[in-house]
């Protein structure tokens, strides 16, 4: 089976722009699943699995790889509209700005319910604390647990380190909750479907809009579209100002509010837990509690961006400004979550947590050879990769000299390609011409 | 049969890059699509082993011999040998030096947790002859 062909059945972000891309190897050598290509000057996504970590979008000096979103927000008049936002939103204004500012600046956009995630962001942390509880009583868990918030890092871990998958708990991340909630609570107060009640998500992230239309976890999201923080900035500054309403929207302690930074989500657990940010060091620990180290810790927060969501390609603040913002804001409001622990646990025992289905596998690539077949093509690959410079310069335009060998075994490259060997065979015709 | 045979060399006392051989380990299992659970026990062994090496030997190596129906690690090193494997077999049992210890390693769980997650171990390792561990997994 082609890969590309199968690849091309997904939905992904990242665009590339072909007028601005210069062919340079920047996002090719960036790639941690190789799924870049440099062919004719041009980049091409093809071969590999994009898990839409946007490593591209972030090194290309061009601006030439882009992540798409709904650039532009549209309330329909038909539905009622919700907006989900992410904690990170507020610490993009800066000092004097309250999380309630911009909720009611929101509002004033003509949202009809504004919801962040603050408050649900503390549920969830409860909800975690019971399920360590409760997986430490039973013998076949597997530890250190793995944070299912991270869109980027499920993906990653599907397609890279599927014997990891059972460390994630099968409970709904605080985005979906709040969503979810919404179209329950307002279907029934309006006597309408779930599907008149418009959810959208405020996000620093361009990956959610793939859990919204392909979620791993849950059978459909509930998050009906994603808009990034980065296109509503100035919206939401206009409406920010004079507070006439005296709503008050934002409900949390400072626990749920510092989610946005590395280390926010666990400093909610009263438990063993580490906070990795980072893809390297994703992979790089992820690596780590493959070959069963970290068993000793309950559990860890993984975020592919550096320094967490901050650090999301949606956002506007610079991120280490962000989490002085947030430092302070988290210190403002208290370190004490505001949830009441016996309500939580109470709907935790009713399944209020829980996804309604187990992760599904991303398809993986051909599998159809055996093992031997297999055994062979890496002997293949091992007998060109003994005549390759090493160099890892990537002008053949794969992005080393190991997968450029897979590639030539593969049928998708020819030695030629390489500018060492093409050197090689140069000389050597140069040198039999002179004899 | 097809068989692919690497070999990875293990630098002794050097902890920052300790487990890198694992992770090339791990990487190649992958790469050929063995089972999960296989490349699972396969990644906890060669870590296991490999940190040996790091904390006891002279410096030594790993082979990987991958089959369709076998996978095998032998991992060895010219350090100062077993004295006693059945004691070294011991969960908690360790010559580590204290300093280890304080770094995390040498906790006595390596050989017993190579045993666990192995389907065949031989040891073979006297007083000052060095240590060689042949560890292997069958594909089902």
């Amino acid at each position: 089976m082609d890969d590309s062909a199968e690849k091309d059945s997904h939905v992904h972000y990242v665009q590339i722009d072909e007028s601005r891309c210069t062919g340079c190897v920047l996002c090719m050598k960036a790639c941690p699943t190789k799924a870049i290509r440099v062919k004719d000057g041009r980049v091409a996504r093809a071969e590999g699995v994009c898990i839409d970590c946007g490593e591209c979008v972030r090194v290309c000096p061009q601006g030439a790889v882009k992540a798409i979103s709904t650039e532009k927000l549209v309330l329909d008049e038909k539905s009622v509209n919700v907006v989900s936002a992410s904690t990170v939103i507020h610490a993009q204004f800066g000092e004097g700005v309250l999380p309630n500012d911009i909720l009611l600046a929101l509002k004033r956009m003509g949202f009809d319910y504004v919801h962040d995630q603050s408050y649900t962001n503390e549920m969830f942390n409860v909800a975690i604390e019971l399920y360590i509880k409760e997986a430490r009583k039973s013998s076949d868990s597997s530890w250190p647990l793995i944070s299912p918030v991270c869109p980027v890092v499920v993906r990653l871990i599907a397609h890279r380190f599927p014997s990891l998958i059972k460390h994630i708990p099968p409970l709904v991340t605080p985005r979906e909750i709040v969503a979810r909630e919404a179209k329950r609570r307002l279907s029934g107060k309006y006597g309408c479907k779930q599907d008149d009640i418009h959810v959208v998500h405020i996000t620093p992230c361009p990956a959610k809009m793939i859990c919204i239309k392909e979620p791993l976890v849950q059978s459909r999201s509930f998050l009906d579209s994603a808009i990034g923080i980065s296109h509503v900035y100035w919206a939401i500054r206009k409406n920010l100002g004079e507070i006439a309403d005296d709503d008050v929207l934002h409900h949390s302690g400072g626990v749920g509010l510092g989610w946005g930074m590395s280390g926010g989500e666990i400093a909610g657990l009263d438990m063993a837990c580490l906070a990795v940010s980072g893809l390297q060091e994703t992979i790089r620990y992820l690596e780590k509690i493959e070959m069963g180290l970290l068993r000793d810790m309950d559990y860890v927060e993984f975020r592919i961006c550096t320094e967490g969501c901050l650090g999301g390609p949606y956002t506007v603040a610079d991120k280490y400004l962000a989490k002085h913002h947030l430092h302070r804001l988290v210190r403002m409001f208290g370190v004490e979550k505001r949830v009441k622990y016996e309500y939580v646990r109470d709907l935790y025992r009713q399944g209020w947590f829980f996804t309604d289905k187990k992760m599904t596998l991303p398809e993986r690539r051909a599998s159809s050879e055996s093992i031997s077949q297999r055994i062979e093509r890496e002997l293949k690959v091992e007998k060109i990769m003994e005549r390759l410079p090493q160099k890892q310069c990537g002008i053949c335009g794969s992005p080393d000299c190991s997968t450029f060998a897979e590639d030539v075994v593969d049928g998708r490259a020819s030695l030629g390609d390489c500018v060492f060997m093409k050197q090689k065979v140069k000389k050597r015709a140069a040198g039999g011409g002179a004899k | 049969m097809s068989q692919l045979t690497k070999r990875f060399s293990i630098l002794a006392r050097d902890f920052s890059r300790a487990g890198e051989v694992s992770i090339q380990v791990q990487g190649t299992l992958k790469k050929i699509g063995y089972d999960q659970d296989i490349i699972r026990r396969a990644s906890i062994c060669a870590y296991e082993s490999e940190l040996n090496v790091v904390m006891y030997g002279e410096g030594g190596h790993l082979q990987l011999t991958l089959g369709p129906d076998e996978i095998v690690l032998d991992v060895v090193d010219e350090g100062p040998g077993i004295e006693d494997i059945e004691l070294a077999m011991q969960e908690g049992y360790s010559t580590a030096p204290a300093e280890y210890q304080e770094m995390g390693f040498g906790a006595g769980m390596g050989l017993p947790n190579i045993k666990r997650n192995s389907d065949s171990l031989e040891i073979n390792s006297a007083k000052g002859k060095g240590t060689h561990l042949r560890i292997g997994f069958k594909v089902r």
